[in-house]
């Protein structure tokens, strides 16, 4: 019998991540490297073991074989503990139905005798594409103290973009009075990040009477949200101030890749109190040879570059051949650029191959990407905004 | 190589005297040097036993260990923490025989012989640390019992481990030791003891309990050469490829690692089926600002550079401030080098510090070493 914890956290790692196209073609989205170092799911794992919690739910559905083998053991996160760890949870038959996680809240509901193991006071709730430092144990702190059945993590947005989010609205004293899904005219300009903090009790009542409502999309905006605004919960707004990235598009993505070459970076990854960990694979410093040049940019160990590297973040063990350019773009891990290629405002992918004299990419225009594997012939000119993929 | 298990226990000696290491060692055993911007010395040496399947490793320490025993921790890195396999870490200490103090390997091999007592394999490889190169035991292994060997001496061909008044060099004769030569003032011959054998276990044991009763200290000093010259046992010679490194001062710790701004060396070192594992850090890349200029340079991750690097090695967490030069150096963990600082032909140890402005220039081919924690 696994000992009680105060608060365990569910990681939502199912979706399939369409808007990020090829990248996610073999992969799940949380399993999509970032930052030269990093996979997406390391931010929420990271702050995790930061904020003192240590029992996660991984829930996974979708190509979930890289990000298992990525999780493993939960060591890196230091999450490979006899009391609690990490717990990869797909979707699994129950007697004589199985089924796949229907919506966010469907997948919690799935898994509500995995948090009941550990009896919990408190259950939060996070997802796996943002890119973000943010402890946990500080908004927990602001539900206890607030008597919420709900804590709802709330950013600031630019009035002019704050219709594109689902917006909190609270009174004065921060709690939720409504809750609008992109609406036209907003009234106010808190967007909530996804990430919340439930009381146990109440996420399992809602839950199930939930389940019970052959209408509902199972979703937390759409229907857990509003029946317990409906039914008078007291719902609070945990204001968070700080870096905060969705990725979940080719563009964002690569924009969040862009700005850790801001000076200085809105997200300090060379924090020494809030690490963000990741899985190491062993590699040598890497190489920067006499015939190329690095500037502006992200090189990480295992690199050898021998071409030149402008303002772009390289990942682990990528070859720069010689005379290749590399401007403006995300290489990742293995990724070889061949002899005299020229890369700019691209998105290469994993062991993607790009033969020599290719062209990816243009000055201006959508970002390009070439998928994970992908072998590019010599020569070939990918213009901008197109993907190509295996 | 070969990476199922063998049935090989590893034991690495870490107590070799390294006086003309001056600065480096002497806060951290040779086995603690800090190798190739992210490594220590003992990673190589650990690296060879991995890959060739070695599943249980003793490492015997001998004095200022305590970096060594920070930096393997539980073995987790080396995937040496399960039920299967083992790092066990051998202090010295104070018995009715000893105080503690190894005179030599084989001083150190009585005191931890119940570890070679406990050992289940049948064969034992024993090594020093203050080499740096490729085997494969399990190679040595095959070729040991091919030629139903006792003992089995790895030596090597390499010049680059020759020394001219120091160093233990073999006779080879049908593939057999027929002579050692000790610290000679030039080698006769041209084959180097690079400080690794393996024999089988319970031989191993049997000849340190007859030596040490005899009253023998040195390993191959007295026990090897005295078995080599009763030609009782057959004594191998198995032949190392590749480079060889000995690190046995300033001058070749620092050719040693500029050596691997070489492709040839790195390529025979790090191999994509072979990592060599060290203990971790979870720095962020490196990042190289505008106006930086890198040349022929291995580079870590955590550094931060903002100047010039030139032929020169930088560890995890280097700063490298605008106008900052170096050249020909080698910079180690977390070294601040402020603007317009010159360094050249340095070892800069840990946690150092240059001020601004400070130039730092050493002759060619003669670096000079800047003690850990120092601020110029």
């Amino acid at each position: 019998m696994p000992q009680k914890k105060s608060c365990v956290a569910m990681l939502l790692a199912g979706g399939q991540g369409s808007r990020l196209g090829i990248l996610t073609r073999h992969v799940a989205k949380p399993a999509v490297p970032f930052g030269g170092k990093y996979r997406i799911i390391d931010f929420p794992l990271s702050n995790c073991a930061n904020s003192g919690i240590d029992t996660i739910g991984v829930l996974t559905q979708y190509k979930p074989m890289e990000l298992n083998s990525y999780i493993g053991s939960g060591a890196p996160w230091d999450l490979d503990i006899s009391n609690g760890g990490v717990f990869v949870l797909p979707p699994y038959s129950k007697g004589e139905e199985g089924e796949w996680y229907k919506g966010t809240a469907n997948a919690i509901y799935q898994n509500v005798a995995f948090i009941q193991q550990f009896n919990p006071d408190y259950v939060l709730i996070l997802s796996g594409d943002h890119i973000y430092k943010c402890d946990y144990a500080d908004m927990l702190a602001h539900h206890i103290q607030q008597d919420a059945a709900l804590t709802v993590a709330v950013r600031q947005v630019p009035w002019e973009e704050a219709s594109r989010f689902g917006l909190m609205n609270t009174d004065d004293k921060g709690n939720i009075i409504e809750f609008e899904e992109k609406p036209k005219n907003p009234k106010s300009n808190n967007a909530s990040m996804g990430v919340y903090v439930f009381t146990w009790d109440k996420l399992r009542h809602y839950l199930e009477q939930d389940e019970g409502n052959p209408e509902s999309a199972k979703d937390f905006g759409k229907n857990i949200i509003p029946a317990m605004l409906a039914q008078g919960e007291r719902l609070s707004a945990y204001r968070f101030e700080g870096y905060w990235k969705d990725v979940g598009t080719i563009e964002s993505l690569w924009d969040a890749n862009m700005d850790l070459l801001s000076n200085p970076p809105p997200i300090d990854l060379h924090d020494r109190v809030w690490r963000i960990y990741a899985r190491n694979v062993g590699e040598p410093p890497h190489f920067a040879s006499p015939k190329g040049s690095i500037r502006d940019s992200l090189v990480t160990e295992g690199c050898e570059i021998i071409g030149e590297v402008t303002h772009s973040v390289l990942s682990g063990g990528v070859h720069v051949a010689q005379d290749a350019r590399v401007i403006d773009s995300v290489i990742m891990p293995y990724a070889v650029i061949g002899k005299g290629a020229v890369i700019r405002r691209a998105i290469i992918a994993e062991h993607a191959v790009i033969g020599e004299n290719a062209v990816i990419g243009g000055e201006t225009g959508g970002i390009t990407v070439v998928g994970s594997g992908t072998r590019v012939v010599p020569g070939l000119k990918l213009a901008a905004g197109q993907q190509l993929g295996e | 190589m070969n990476q199922m298990k063998q049935d090989v226990v590893g034991l690495i000696y870490t107590g070799e005297r390294m006086d003309e290491l001056q600065e480096l060692t002497r806060w951290r055993a040779a086995a603690a040097l800090p190798m190739v911007g992210r490594y220590r010395l003992i990673d190589f040496v650990m690296a060879n036993m991995l890959h060739s399947g070695v599943r249980n490793i003793g490492i015997i320490m001998q004095k200022n260990y305590h970096s060594l025993m920070d930096h393997l921790g539980s073995g987790r890195e080396w995937n040496l923490h399960g039920k299967r396999s083992g790092l066990t870490i051998l202090p010295p200490y104070m018995s009715r025989e000893n105080v503690g103090v190894y005179e030599g390997l084989l001083d150190a091999l009585h005191t931890n012989i119940n570890f070679m007592r406990k050992s289940t394999e049948r064969f034992i490889a024993v090594t020093d640390s203050n080499v740096l190169y490729r085997v494969d035991f399990s190679d040595v292994v095959r070729q040991h019992v091919q030629n139903k060997a006792d003992i089995t001496l790895v030596y090597t061909r390499d010049r680059n481990a020759r020394r001219n008044g120091s160093g233990r060099y073999l006779q080879i004769e049908d593939g057999l030791v027929t002579r050692m030569e000790f610290d000679p003032t030039i080698p006769h011959y041209e084959n180097t003891y690079v400080g690794a054998f393996l024999v089988r276990r319970e031989l191993l044991i049997d000849m340190t309990d007859r030596a040490v009763a005899s009253g023998q200290h040195h390993f191959s000093r007295d026990m090897l050469s005295q078995l080599v010259s009763e030609r009782v046992y057959r004594v191998n010679g198995y032949e190392c490829p590749g480079r060889i490194w000995m690190i046995d001062s300033v001058d070749s710790y620092y050719r040693a690692n500029m050596d691997f701004l070489n492709d040839e060396f790195r390529a025979q070192m790090f191999r994509d089926d072979q990592p060599v594992w060290t203990k971790l850090r979870d720095e962020m890349p490196a990042r190289y600002m505008g106006d930086s200029h890198v040349s022929n340079a291995l580079v870590a991750d955590g550094c931060l550079i903002e100047g010039t690097v030139i032929n020169s090695i930088l560890f995890r967490g280097v700063v490298v401030r605008p106008g900052a030069v170096i050249r020909n150096s080698i910079i180690m963990q977390d070294a601040v080098i402020s603007r317009g600082v010159e360094v050249e032909n340095c070892i800069l140890d840990k946690q150092t510090t240059l001020r601004d402005n400070v130039r730092l220039i050493a002759p060619r081919n003669h670096p000079i070493v800047i003690a850990k924690n120092l601020t110029i």
